[in-house]
């Protein structure tokens, strides 16, 4: 039976921002489900729906059987969720703030003890339990938010970036406890992320969501094998080489699509995705039928063919890179030197690749096969890599300092 | 809808004010020492420029001590009040918000704890005008069935006071209209309250709007509890309601506590309604 079930829920903030754009979808119970999509594109706005934090525009929305609008405390009394941004008092301690949680929950002292000392363990900090939180560390903040949100064992959980910025020590046992939730204890978990191994790993099914829409959904297994074929990266020296490169594969039939990705430090992530959103607008519609060898990724429920609506900023932006000469090579030289294509039985094209990239007079830094990840899938269908975390400054810069002070805190403890 | 409380969610809510508040030592201090520098020596100092009993039988001292611990009653319940906004900024809101307890519960133990922190504030500096001998004139005996009195007006103030600061923090989205609210709001209705100038001999304007500001029913009711008589001007005013005038007359204090008792109901239920709409 769904646990969840969304239909058409749409969040327009400020009379134009199109957070959410008429999603629907269902969630069986017991199910671990993973949102990934690109900065912006609606996860949060969702979940915040879903957990009665934020009236939805339009739309309606079922969790544990309670309707969203007209029962929320009953929703309430069903779900747990562990934010994106902080939101512990600093002003308590530690086991101050698990100890509102447990009590604010209902849990039993016994079983409020037991858990509060079981989570502390997990996310190692027995031993600063007791000091105000304001004394934490970016990265122990994270954890003790973590440690709560996994205090009581709710009917659906809901984990938005629970692990951003940890390190892999932590986050494989806050992973290992997640999965034990969701076996044992029978936590239905939607959990957003930004780490494809994460949603690899714990995710029995995977919607990818950009503007607010569902481009995909499936398992990982599935949603890898409809990139049919393998996945030959090539490297170049310089991303006008890349400019000049890029047109050449498009024509081939065995070439199912050729997307740059962001190189170190460039800003081609979010040029490319411009780009696509330009092919889209190019093409008169929306949805993932432009996506070559990716058509039919499209999510279930006749999501896929809708038109899609271009935020304003990007219209802007678009609109400058189209009027000015020479603005879309302008865009590339912007930083990607990396040419990601789809290639049936990419193993034996690759001399005929070396030879066409050589033909054209460019150097090649190196090229590489795989099969396609998550990752690959991610690209193909936002036109964005995952790993190009641009958001806002503040939110970028929010993320290196809590990354750096989750490491920091590694080396000492 | 049904809005169930949660005794354990206000207990919870109620306590975490309390460790707050007991935790915020350099803001107890100010509050106490800001009180205590007005009574020394605004108290003190105004005070020596009458010598007759224009003030009552305890002087200027005995006659604003009992509005000076209503103005450590005022700011430190408003501020709790709208300590909401913070809640908000740092996130804290989210997880209160999303807890299976009704809004309702949340916001009667915010209400209690904020009416529980100033008050414990308002005791601290009853205790303080005792020692400057600001009360040395009630005999002891009425003194200690006052101060057990002015305990449940202080209770009934502050509740209202958090209430709206509930109903302003809930409408306010950021906290740089803090200072707004400290100058337009906080000021007028702690000026107002007469606690420097007794009501009757003010101009006629400015008694209509001493009549407007609930705190000066707030100050009347402490300086009925701690010795000093209910305003007689008050009285004349109110003894023209039908049916309860008559009533209001013989029992003079019954005038700002009924209003008191008024306004905090009013507040409360604002500030609920105003907190259980709000969004993160
Ligand atoms: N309170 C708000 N007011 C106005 N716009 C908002 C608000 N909250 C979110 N948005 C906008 O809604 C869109 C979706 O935001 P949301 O936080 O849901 O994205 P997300 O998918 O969680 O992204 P991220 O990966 O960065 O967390 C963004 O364009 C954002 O700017
Ligand atoms: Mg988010």
């Amino acid at each position: 039976m769904a646990i969840i079930e969304v239909e058409e829920l749409t969040k327009i903030f400020n009379g134009d921002i199109r957070a959410v754009d008429g999603i629907s979808f269902k969630v069986e119970e017991g199910e671990l489900l993973g949102f990934l999509g690109p900065n912006g594109a609606g996860k949060t706005t969702t979940l915040n729906m879903l957990s009665t934090l934020l009236k939805p525009t339009s739309g309606s929305a079922i969790v544990n059987g309670h309707d969203i609008l007209e029962n929320p405390d009953a929703v309430r009394r069903s779900i747990g969720f562990v934010f994106q941004d902080p939101t512990l008092d600093t002003e308590l301690t530690g086991r101050e703030n698990l100890d509102f949680h447990g009590r604010i929950y209902g849990l039993k002292r016994k079983v409020r003890v037991e858990r509060i000392k079981e989570m502390l363990e997990i996310v190692q900090l027995e031993d600063r339990a007791d000091d105000l939180v304001k004394t934490y560390s970016g990265g122990m903040k994270r954890r003790l938010e973590i440690a709560r949100g996994l205090l009581h064992y709710p009917k659906v959980l809901f984990l938005d970036e629970p692990t951003l910025g940890l390190d892999p020590q932590t986050r494989r046992a806050i992973w290992e406890h997640i999965q034990r939730l969701n076996e044992d204890e029978k936590v239905t978990i939607i959990l957003t992320t930004h780490y494809t191994e994460e949603a690899d790993y714990l995710c029995n099914r995977i919607q990818i969501i950009d503007f607010g829409k569902l481009v995909a959904v499936g398992t990982p297994n599935d949603l890898k094998s409809r990139l049919e074929g393998d996945i030959v990266s090539l490297v170049f020296k310089d991303p006008a080489h890349l400019m000049k490169i890029h047109p050449l594969f498009k024509g081939k039939d065995w070439v199912s699509s050729a997307i740059p990705v962001a190189g170190d430090g460039g800003n081609a992530g979010g040029m490319s995705r411009m780009m696509e959103i330009m092919r889209r607008i190019a093409r008169g519609r929306g949805g993932m039928g432009g996506m070559g060898g990716l058509a039919g990724m499209g999510a279930g429920g006749g999501h896929g063919g809708g038109g899609i609506r271009i935020p304003k900023r990007y219209k802007e932006m678009i609109a400058k890179a189209m009027s000015s000469k020479g603005g879309l090579s302008a865009m590339m030289k912007a930083g990607a030197k990396q040419l990601n294509l789809l290639v049936d039985d990419g193993g034996h094209r690759i001399p005929e690749i070396v030879k066409i990239v050589d033909g054209a007079g460019v150097e090649l830094e190196s090229v590489e096969l795989h099969k396609p990840t998550l990752d690959d899938v991610f690209l193909a269908t936002t036109g964005r890599s995952i790993r190009d975390e641009r958001g806002s400054f503040t939110e970028t810069i929010r993320r290196r300092r809590i990354t750096r002070s989750a490491r920091g805190m590694r080396v000492r403890g | 809808m049904v809005q169930p409380i949660s005794g354990q969610a206000i207990y919870v809510v109620l306590m975490r004010e309390i460790k707050r508040y007991w935790r915020a030592k350099a803001r107890i201090i100010s509050s106490i020492a800001q009180s205590f520098f007005f009574l020394l020596f605004f108290g003190m100092g105004v005070g020596s420029m009458f010598s007759g009993g224009s003030f009552g039988p305890g002087g200027y001292l005995g006659y604003i001590a009992p509005g000076i611990i209503g103005m450590g009653l005022l700011f430190g319940s408003v501020f709790s009040g709208v300590s909401v906004i913070f809640d908000r900024q740092f996130g804290f809101m989210k997880e209160m918000l999303v807890a299976p307890v009704s809004r309702t519960s949340i916001i009667i133990g915010k209400i209690l704890g904020g009416a529980l922190t100033a008050s414990i504030q308002g005791v601290i500096l009853l205790g303080v005008s005792t020692l400057i001998g600001a009360f040395s004139f009630v005999p002891l005996p009425l003194f200690v069935i006052g101060v057990l009195l002015s305990i449940g007006v202080m209770i009934l103030i502050t509740a209202g006071f958090v209430g709206l600061g509930v109903a302003i923090g809930s409408s306010l989205n950021d906290f740089h209209a803090f200072q707004l609210l400290v100058t337009f709001v906080i000021w007028p209705l702690f000026m107002l309250s007469g606690v420097f100038f007794p009501f009757t001999g003010a101009p006629s304007w400015l008694q209509i709007a001493m009549l407007c500001d609930p705190m000066f029913y707030g100050v009347e009711a402490m300086r009925v509890c701690l010795g000093s008589p209910v305003s007689l001007d008050l009285i004349t005013i109110f003894s023209g309601i039908p049916v309860i005038g008559p009533v209001l007359v013989m029992v003079p204090w019954l005038v700002p506590i009924l209003v008191l008792v008024l306004f905090t109901s009013i507040m409360v239920a604002i500030g609920t309604f105003l907190f259980s709409r709000a969004q993160v």
